[in-house]
Parts: C-alpha cells; sequence; structure tokens
C-alpha cells in the first residue's frame, strides 16, 4: 500500500488569506492513497521541514505532496527535505497554490478552496506513480577542446592550460591568431595588436599543456559532456612540420604568387607560405589550389630548394579521434558582403573598401607599410569618407543587429587618418554613435574634438566615381540638407557575421544558433557562456559581435566552466530522461529526428524467437545526452519510449484526477 | 484465363523453381466470385493457383512483416498502392529490402466488393472509391515488372491532383452535425482492430490500444471510447498512411475510416507542403521534422 | 449527471497543460504579479509542450474538461531547442482533425507564453474561459458516465 503525505502550506498568509488551507488539507485525507494530511503556516522554514521528516517516520509515509508555492522556487528545498528524511527525492510531488492559486484569486476564497484542492488531487494522483530515480554519473574525460584559434580561442586555451588541463586548440588557418591579428592598432588605447597578440600566441605555443593543431578542421562529434570523441581532419600541409626550421627559403624561391587572404588581397603571396611574418607555426603550408607542381605536375622548386627536405608533396589529410571532457566553441567572424549595397560601389570602386582593409593599410607590414594609400593609384587620400551601420542594423539588405565594434573602430580609423596625413579631411556618416566601454566615449570624444573629425548624421544615398575621386552623396539629417563630399577613399564599417560554416559546426557538436547563425547562448542573462549542450561552450564573436575585451573576457569565463567541469572526476547526471521499454520498441526511428540532442539512436539486440536467435533494432537513449524534454515520448506510437518522472501513466492519472 | 494471371502464374513459377525466394504471396480465387484474397504459395505446382482480376484488393506487403525473422527470401506482388505499403514499411524499419523480391502489376483500379455482393454478378460495377482517388496506379518500387513500361510512364506523368470533395463535405457541415456524423460512425465500431491489423502504417510491436496497464483506452464500447480509437489510431497514421483504403475495406461495420485519413493528408499537404506517404523512403516524415517557416496560429 | 442539461452553479473546468521552461514559468509571473483571472484553470506541467501526446487531450474531453489549452515557449525559443516546432506541427493537424469531428474550435487551443508573459497567460486563460462560459458544458468526446 502507498502511503501519500500530503503538506499544504499557509505560506504566512500568502495562501491562507485566499485558500483555506485547513479545508484543503482536509479534503484531501479523502483522496486515494493519503494517509496522512496536515496543514502548517510555513513548511518551508526549519519547523515545517522537520515536521514533514518526522510524519515520513511516524506515519510511515512513503511519498509526498507538498502544496505551497511554485516547484520553480521550492522543489530542491522539499527534495532536500524528504531525501533528509529517508526518502528518495523524487517521491515528491508539489501543488502550486500560490503562484497558480491565492495570488492570482484573492477575492474568491471558495472558489480558489476548490482550485487548490483539484490542484492537490493532481498531484497526490501523480505521486501515485512516481518511482525512485538514481541520479548516475558519468566519467569526465580530462582533455579540453577549444575550436578555433583566435584571441578568444587562445585566451581560453592559456586559461585552462593555466590551471593544469591538457587542451587542444584547432585552428582552420595555417596560423593561429585569428582577426585580431589582421588588426592594426586597437581602441581605445591605439597600442599595437600584434605587440599585444603576438606575445600571447607564443605564450600557448609553448605552454606545456596546449597542443596546437592548426591547419585543420573538426569532422564528427560524437558522445556527450566529458565524453566527446571528436575526429579531427589535420588537412595535408605538404610541409614536414618536424623537419622544417621554417628559413623561409622555399617562400623566397616559390615563382607562383595569388593575393594574400591575410592582406585582404591587396599583395600577394607565394603558393607556399605563412599567412603573415608572425604566424605561429611559423612554418610554411603549400595552397595546392595555386601550386604549380599541383597543377601541372611541374615545378617543385620548393623541394629542391629545401635544406632539411621537409617538402612532401604525397602528404596527405589524416583524421585523428581525441576524447575530450569539454569543448569551446571559438569560431569568430566572417565580414558582411558589402556588395549587396550598389550604390556604395563596393567591388566596383577600389578605392571603396572595408574597415578590414583598412587596418591593413595602417600595418607597417601590410601593403602599403603603414602609409595610407589608395589602393587604386597608392596616392595618399585627403578626403576620406567612414560609412557606419554597413550591413549591419538594416533588416532590409543586411542584418537586423547592431554590430557593435564598428563604432569604435571607425573612430579609431578616423583619428588615424588626421594623424597620419596632414591637412586630411576624415567624414563618418553614421546613424548613431554607441560607445558604452571603459574610455570608450572619451576616445570618441577625442576623435571628433581634438582631431577634428567631422561627423554627419544621416546615411550615404550613392557612390560614383568622377576623375579619380569619388563622389559620395548624403544626407544630414540633423542640418536636414544633402551634403555632397569629393572623397579620395571611401571605408566601410562593414557588419561582423556568422562564419559561412558556423551552422555546419553547432549542428555537428549539437548546440544550436540564433537566425544570424550566431551561436545561441544557453541563457541571455545567466548563462551567457553556456550552450544548451551541456560540456560546450562560447567564447568570441562566433556567439554575436564582440570586441577584444568582451571576447577574452568570455574566453575567460568559458574557461573556468570548462575546468569546474574537468576538475571533478565525475559528474552527476539528472534521472529524469526518457527510457525505452525494450519489448515493445519495434525499431521504427521515428523518435530518432525528433531528439534535438542526438541522444537517440538504433542498437541491434539478440533475442530468441521461437526456438531461434534472431536479431533486432531498438531505440536506445544516451543517458549522458538525454536532458528529459519528452519530444521522442509523443513521437513513439506504441509508448516504447517514456519520460521518467512525467510519464504517460503519471500525466493520464492527473488528467484523471482533476475531473474525479 | 486473363493474359496478367498467365504472367504472374509464370513468374511464381520460375522464382521458386529458381529459388530466388521460398514463398511468392500473390491472389487466389475465394470463396464468392468478388473475393481474392491472399495466397501464399511455395511450391511450383500451386502457381495455378494464382490469380488477378478485379477484386485484387488485398495489400500484400503487410504479410511480409510477419516473414521478418523467416530466414529464406518472399516475393510478392504489388499494385500501386502495395508498393507504397512495401516503402511505408521500408522506412518503419519492419522489413529488409534484400529479402523481398517484388513483382509489380499496373493497376486499372479495382472494382467496389461491396456493391458487387449488393447488385450481383454481371451488373455494372464501379470502382472501388480508394481506386478512384488513386494517385499511384502503378508500382513505385519493384525487381520485376509485369506490364508494360511505357505505359508505366505515361501514367506517372498523368498525376491528377487529389479529389477531397468528400473531406470537404463534412467540412462544410456545422460542428454539430460533423460530430453527430462522426459519433454515427464510430457507435459502430465494435473495436476489432482489423483496421489496425490490415494497415501498413500499423507495424507497432504492442500497440498502445492494447496496453490496458498503460491504461490509454478502457475495455467498454462506448461513443467516448471508439472517438479516443478513432482520433488516435488518426494521428497515428498522419502522414505516414499510403491510402491504400485497407482499413476501410477490412471494417465490418463500414465505417469510412478513410475519411479521417484522408482529411490528415489533405491537411498536411496544405499545411507543410506537398507530401505523398511511401513515395521516397529516405524523406523526412511530416510529423518527424518541421519547418521554421511552418504556419503560426498559436501566437 | 446529464451531460445535456446545463447545471447551477456550472463552472467550466479548463486544463492547461504548461510546459515548464516558459509557460508554466509565466503563470508564476502572473502570480508574482498579483494579476487576477477567473479560478477554472488547472495546470498541468510538462518539461516541454512537446511532450503533451494527444492522446492526453483526448483523454482530458473524455473524462469531462470543458477546454484544453498547450502553451509552451515561444518557436526559437523553446528550452529543448526545437520541442515547440513539433508540438505546432502535431496540434496544428490535431485541432484541425478535432474540428472535423465536430468539436468546437474554443475547446481547444494553443498558445505561446514565454516566461516574461505574466500578462499574456491572464489575458489568455480569462479569454479562454469566457468562450467557454458563454458555451456551456462540453458533451462531445465525453465519456458518458
Amino acid at each position: 500500500m502507498k502511503r501519500v503525505g500530503v503538506f499544504v502550506c499557509h505560506c504566512g498568509t500568502n495562501i491562507s488569506a485566499a485558500v483555506d488551507c485547513e479545508k484543503v488539507a482536509e479534503n484531501a485525507k479523502s483522496f486515494p492513497g493519503v494517509a496522512y494530511s496536515t496543514d502548517y503556516k510555513y513548511m518551508c522554514a526549519e519547523p515545517g521541514q522537520e515536521l514533514i521528516k518526522k510524519a515520513i517516520k511516524e506515519q510511515k509515509l512513503d511519498r509526498i505532496v507538498v502544496a505551497s508555492c511554485s516547484p520553480r522556487m521550492h522543489e530542491p528545498t522539499f527534495r532536500r527535505c524528504i531525501e533528509s528524511g529517508g526518502l528518495n527525492a523524487y517521491l515528491l510531488e508539489m501543488a502550486n497554490i500560490r503562484e497558480h492559486c491565492s495570488w492570482v484569486h484573492p477575492d474568491d476564497k471558495e472558489r480558489a478552496t476548490i482550485k487548490a484542492t483539484d490542484l492537490v488531487k493532481m498531484a497526490v494522483a501523480k505521486v501515485m506513480q512516481n518511482e525512485a530515480l538514481v541520479r548516475s554519473t558519468i566519467p569526465i574525460t580530462k582533455r579540453a577542446l577549444v575550436i578555433g584559434g583566435g584571441i578568444a580561442g587562445i585566451q581560453a586555451a592559456l586559461d585552462i592550460a593555466n590551471a593544469g588541463h591538457i587542451v587542444d586548440v584547432v585552428e582552420k588557418e595555417p596560423s593561429i591568431g585569428g582577426r585580431m591579428a589582421q588588426v592594426d592598432k586597437t581602441f581605445p588605447t591605439l597600442d599595437c595588436s600584434a605587440c599585444i597578440l603576438t606575445p600571447k600566441m607564443v605564450d600557448v605555443a609553448n605552454h606545456p599543456n596546449v597542443n596546437l593543431i592548426t591547419y585543420s578542421e573538426i569532422e564528427k562529434v560524437e558522445g556527450y559532456v566529458g565524453n566527446f570523441d571528436v575526429t579531427i581532419r589535420k588537412k595535408a600541409r605538404s610541409v614536414d612540420l618536424k623537419a622544417c626550421t621554417g628559413c623561409g627559403t622555399c617562400i623566397q624561391k616559390c615563382p607562383t604568387k595569388v593575393p594574400s587572404e591575410f592582406e585582404m588581397e591587396m599583395m600577394d603571396r607565394k603558393a607556399i607560405f605563412t599567412p603573415f611574418p608572425q604566424a605561429i607555426p611559423n612554418k610554411p603550408v603549400i595552397d595546392r589550389e595555386s601550386c604549380r607542381y599541383f597543377k601541372s605536375g611541374k615545378c617543385g622548386v620548393c623541394q629542391k630548394v629545401c635544406p632539411t627536405n621537409a617538402v612532401d608533396f604525397t602528404q596527405e589529410d589524416e583524421l585523428v579521434t581525441e576524447r575530450y571532457g569539454a569543448i569551446v566553441a571559438a569560431t569568430g567572424f566572417d565580414l558582411f558582403d558589402d556588395s549587396v549595397y550598389g550604390e556604395y560601389g563596393y567591388g566596383k570602386y577600389k578605392d571603396v573598401i572595408t574597415g578590414l582593409h583598412f587596418e591593413r593599410l595602417l600595418n607597417a607590414s601590410g601593403p602599403t607599410m603603414g602609409k595610407i594609400k589608395r589602393p587604386s593609384d597608392g596616392k595618399i587620400p585627403q578626403n576620406v569618407v567612414f560609412i557606419k551601420c554597413v550591413g549591419s542594423r538594416d533588416e532590409a539588405k543586411g542584418k537586423a543587429y547592431c554590430s557593435k565594434t564598428c563604432c569604435m573602430y571607425t573612430a579609431k580609423h578616423a583619428t588615424l587618418v588626421r594623424e597620419k596625413i596632414k591637412d586630411s579631411n576624415a567624414y563618418v556618416f553614421y546613424m548613431d554613435v554607441r560607445t558604452p566601454g571603459k574610455g570608450y566615449d572619451e576616445f570618441y570624444t577625442r576623435t571628433t574634438d581634438q582631431y577634428g573629425a567631422k561627423y554627419i548624421r544621416g546615411r550615404v544615398s550613392k557612390i560614383y566615381e568622377k576623375g579619380d575621386k569619388l563622389i559620395v552623396w548624403g544626407e544630414d539629417t540633423l542640418l536636414g540638407r544633402p551634403v555632397e563630399i569629393e572623397a579620395d577613399m571611401v571605408v566601410l564599417a562593414t557588419a561582423m557575421v556568422a562564419k559561412a560554416d558556423a551552422a555546419k559546426l553547432a549542428q555537428m557538436v549539437g548546440f544550436s544558433y540564433d537566425q544570424n547563425n550566431f551561436y545561441t547562448e544557453a541563457h541571455p542573462k545567466l548563462a551567457p557562456v553556456e550552450t544548451h549542450t551541456a560540456g560546450v561552450f562560447l567564447a568570441g564573436a562566433c556567439q554575436g559581435p564582440k570586441d577584444i575585451p568582451e571576447s577574452v573576457a568570455q574566453a575567460s569565463a568559458a574557461a573556468v566552466k570548462v575546468c569546474g567541469l574537468l576538475s571533478k572526476e565525475e559528474m552527476p547526471t539528472e534521472p529524469i530522461i526518457s527510457a525505452v521499454n525494450e519489448a515493445i520498441c519495434s525499431g521504427c526511428g521515428m523518435c530518432v529526428p525528433v531528439c534535438p540532442y542526438t541522444a537517440i539512436d538504433l542498437k541491434v539486440i539478440q533475442e530468441r524467437v521461437h526456438g531461434k536467435t534472431v536479431s533486432r533494432k531498438i531505440a536506445n537513449v544516451n543517458s549522458g545526452l538525454c536532458q528529459g524534454c519528452g519530444a521522442c515520448t509523443v513521437a513513439c506510437r506504441s509508448a516504447a519510449l517514456n519520460l521518467k518522472h512525467f510519464t504517460n501513466e503519471q500525466i493520464l492519472a492527473e488528467v484523471d484526477a482533476l475531473c474525479l | 484465363m486473363s493474359e496478367m494471371t498467365k504472367k504472374m502464374q509464370e513468374i511464381a513459377r520460375e522464382i521458386l523453381v529458381k529459388g530466388e525466394a521460398e514463398v511468392v504471396i500473390g491472389w487466389e480465387k475465394g470463396t464468392f466470385w468478388y473475393l481474392s484474397p491472399p495466397a501464399f504459395i511455395d511450391k511450383p505446382e500451386d502457381v495455378q493457383r494464382l490469380v488477378w482480376d478485379d477484386f485484387c484488393h488485398n495489400n500484400l506487403s503487410k504479410y511480409l512483416v510477419d516473414l521478418k525473422n523467416h530466414e529464406g527470401k518472399a516475393a510478392v506482388f504489388v499494385k500501386g498502392c502495395d508498393s507504397r505499403a512495401f516503402n511505408r514499411l521500408l522506412q518503419d524499419k519492419q522489413i529488409a529490402r534484400e529479402k523481398v523480391v517484388l513483382i509489380g502489376i499496373p493497376c486499372p483500379g479495382l472494382l467496389d466488393q461491396d456493391k458487387a455482393k449488393e447488385l450481383g454478378k454481371n451488373s455494372d460495377l464501379p470502382k472501388a472509391q480508394k481506386c478512384l482517388d488513386c494517385q499511384y496506379p502503378n508500382p513505385l518500387v519493384y525487381d520485376y515488372y509485369l506490364g508494360d513500361k511505357e505505359a508505366l510512364n505515361e501514367v506517372a506523368a498523368t498525376k491528377e491532383a487529389a479529389d477531397y470533395s468528400d473531406v470537404a463535405a463534412i467540412e462544410a457541415m456545422s460542428p454539430d452535425e460533423r460530430y453527430d456524423f462522426w459519433t454515427k460512425q464510430y457507435d459502430r465500431c465494435i473495436r476489432c482492430y482489423a483496421c489496425r491489423n490490415v494497415c501498413p502504417a500499423c507495424s507497432c510491436r504492442e500497440c498502445v490500444f492494447d496496453q490496458t496497464r498503460v491504461g490509454w483506452i478502457g475495455k467498454a464500447n462506448n461513443s467516448s471510447e471508439n472517438q479516443f480509437f478513432a482520433l488516435t489510431r488518426a494521428m497515428h497514421v498522419a502522414g505516414r498512411c499510403i491510402e491504400c483504403g485497407e482499413c476501410e475495406r477490412a471494417c465490418p461495420m463500414d465505417i469510412p475510416i478513410m475519411l479521417l485519413n484522408k482529411k490528415l493528408v489533405k491537411d498536411i499537404n496544405e499545411l507543410f507542403g506537398e507530401y505523398d506517404a511511401g513515395i521516397d523512403i529516405e524523406g523526412k516524415l511530416p510529423l518527424g521534422h518541421f519547418d521554421k517557416n511552418d504556419p503560426e496560429e498559436f501566437m | 449527471m446529464s451531460v445535456k442539461e446545463m447545471p447551477q452553479n456550472w463552472e467550466p473546468k479548463i486544463l492547461v497543460f504548461a510546459c515548464n521552461w516558459c509557460t508554466y514559468a509565466g503563470a508564476d509571473l502572473a502570480g508574482l504579479s498579483r494579476l487576477q483571472y477567473p479560478p477554472n484553470i488547472r495546470i498541468l506541467r510538462v518539461p516541454c509542450s512537446g511532450r503533451v501526446n494527444p492522446q492526453f487531450v483526448i483523454r482530458a474531453f473524455q473524462r469531462g474538461v470543458d477546454g484544453v489549452l498547450v502553451a509552451g515557449c515561444h518557436p526559437g525559443d523553446c528550452h529543448y531547442v526545437s520541442g515547440n516546432y513539433f508540438t505546432r506541427r502535431r496540434y496544428l493537424l490535431m485541432q484541425r482533425l478535432l474540428q472535423y469531428v465536430g468539436v468546437d474550435p474554443e475547446r481547444f487551443q494553443a498558445r505561446w507564453i514565454s516566461g516574461s508573459e505574466g500578462p499574456k497567460f491572464q489575458q489568455v486563460v480569462t479569454q479562454i474561459t469566457e468562450e467557454i462560459r458563454a458555451m456551456g458544458p462540453n458533451r462531445k468526446l465525453r465519456d458518458a458516465q
């Protein structure tokens, strides 16, 4: 015989003012299974909890209903309470007679009491079917994976490694460094980006706990928190990293020139190359798409000149699989395609460029050796026009969101134009100037007041070429008049967008992304670095537009989450998950595609049928991945899948009880 | 003996003699002239039992489920609807393709059995409703094909829009009229579950209606329980019904079950885009995936 | 009790399947904000609206509930990533099927109510209660006993 104890809380007068708690407790005595029922002023307080524990012992109760506030408030409290009273924590149900009853029906005590009674009745019917559930544990593999070797990935890796854990950094490009390596100076301090980045690159490369896996991509991810099995494709570098000394002779002798991606195609690189001088590893890679040897079978100069015989044309992609306890996604961002804005002529006029192009023009090791020169003819521009919000804050043509960093980098660019070019003019077309951040607004104020950049509130409607000038038409909406500027160069503050292949990685790992393909945090306020997938964390602009300090802060936060996980030998799992009734499951697989966590697969079992051993497929729930949503239980027509603690039987019992 | 019957017997004999399959599932003449029940032929000398006529209604693919644990291969004749049923079961992973030899037959549409029984032999019989509604008279999958291949392509090219006028007629009623209509229908239900047993979309090892312990449904045969049964079954075959009409044919109480199934087929097509079950076995099922841009009515 | 006649003092009984993360939290917020609504609804907590089997809905009508509301997170906001997208598909069909067999559209409804939409919760359940009160007790699909 099941013996249910019902405990009705007054919550001071929060409940009892609108609900006759004594009557509810009295009514509950007649419900099937109820052995004991009482009410008390504050159930969650120490004496209230003692009352429950005492009743469990004295009344030999084996399951408990607490009628009080929302279970979202005190379910953990009462679970602990009955656990210390000797019952399994999951033999508790709560009837929410405060938020869902007394607080919303303050003026009708009679009907509020009827409703409270009904809610208790449903809870009793459910708890009669509750089963003791046991939290199990899963082992934690003490190794972390950071995907992406930009500043966010580097910071996360360093923090994890400094805490004493092994971490692998997988970077798609031949070198770590990411976007920050392309940036010339950083706002608001105007210190050189490379000067602060490269020491960190060296640190991470030399760290005994860090393995850099460059020129590599994630191929497959299986498993779950604590135990991700990740297959990494190490792309053929065509250079033996162990043998290569990085002397650079091969690069010098290579006869093939192609536009350098790192230099935004404003300068050439060779077919065998390192993306930039401070690259790590500072050893070249052959771009097989443009290499003469791979295209025609002729050449092979690099191999001939290599003093250590490190060039290996026969190298093939290599697949390695490693197990990780936690994953940090730090895959960064791409730039919006500005050619969408035909009126700006990006892609048509050589001197209409993006902010990242401008960074390279500013950089001492860039295509112009740090002199601001026009890409078209190398002339030093006198009038430079900046246009903000290109691709951002524009639902019609671009993205609805604010790209966040553009206001500041445009202010930086305008400052540098004024600083580097004598008698120059910097015009900035803007919709708003957004400068929250330490020292940011002060920087912007200096840009306008001290450096004299001319800010014009309004959008540009057209840019066209006239002689060697770019005529910029816009409107000054503050003065309400059209503006025409004869510019030598136009810089577009291009929006940050998610990586083109962002969704692919998210699908592989099994976490979610938003409509813009930025990765979705588990909670926008309280879990900003977690994903919905346990053990997977986010750092940097892959989650949304961010500047460097924010990326670094988020990376460190993600690292702490990883360390918290890796510091444990094993972790407890929530027992409210789906379970398969193997006898019933027909293996149709309808449950597989509805699971958002790829927690269900089909496995083959063997059984005896009429004296013969036959095998058949059945659904198999991975308890490490299942989060207990119950989607599979409805997809399963024969109810072979059931969700523990929210079983079909329990829900039917609640429905039935409501109408008894 | 019709040309097709002859071809069927020949190929069945060949398959059995060569040992391509251990059993051939086809149709034979039954107790009455308007019945052509399934025949299971495992000896070459028995092939003359096989027939092809206007009453070969039974969807033979479902029988393959019973042979799931049988070691040898089975050969089975498939009309258009039978082939969709085969795909349906394949998609539900209830049969192994490599264990089945499919012999495709082009189907001109079969005659209404009930009318045959009522009007007698030599009367002018109408086609069965499911055949009037049929969009796929030719088999979609087969290893052997007994008809004219060119005709096959011709017919495939002229797929007409489905006719939902019978569903629309019910939709046009008032809610109370609809409720009374269906109550009258399902008050007749004796819950024999013949509709389920014959259905190629019903392949659960244990049907929810048999799970007395869980208590999905009571034993009582009353309007309420019968309606629970009808609605639940309709939802369970939603997006999976291949419109073979076997449920309705098997129903001893003449309940127009296909009117429920067709309603769901119609709504699925309207809401989630064109979809016919049992055509593409790789495709996602309407209730097995979603589109972020699905119609929004629940704001 | 005969289901045909309108009993005196009859009050509609409405079952709300509420997902734990959004609608249940929205109902909690309605409580915290002291937003009043008629005491006719009974909330049944499920982890996700995607957990609500259509059979639960039919069962509720069988047992004498006058109206059913299935409510969950807005599409795109599901705590379990995609559960409510399946809910939407399933109940777009189910709603039409129920109407097809004669159930009045007001009797079964589905809504998206987030954890921050206390006022929306109040408004939705008030409206449904009033609609159903005007219609009287549900007799359709109902177990005669």
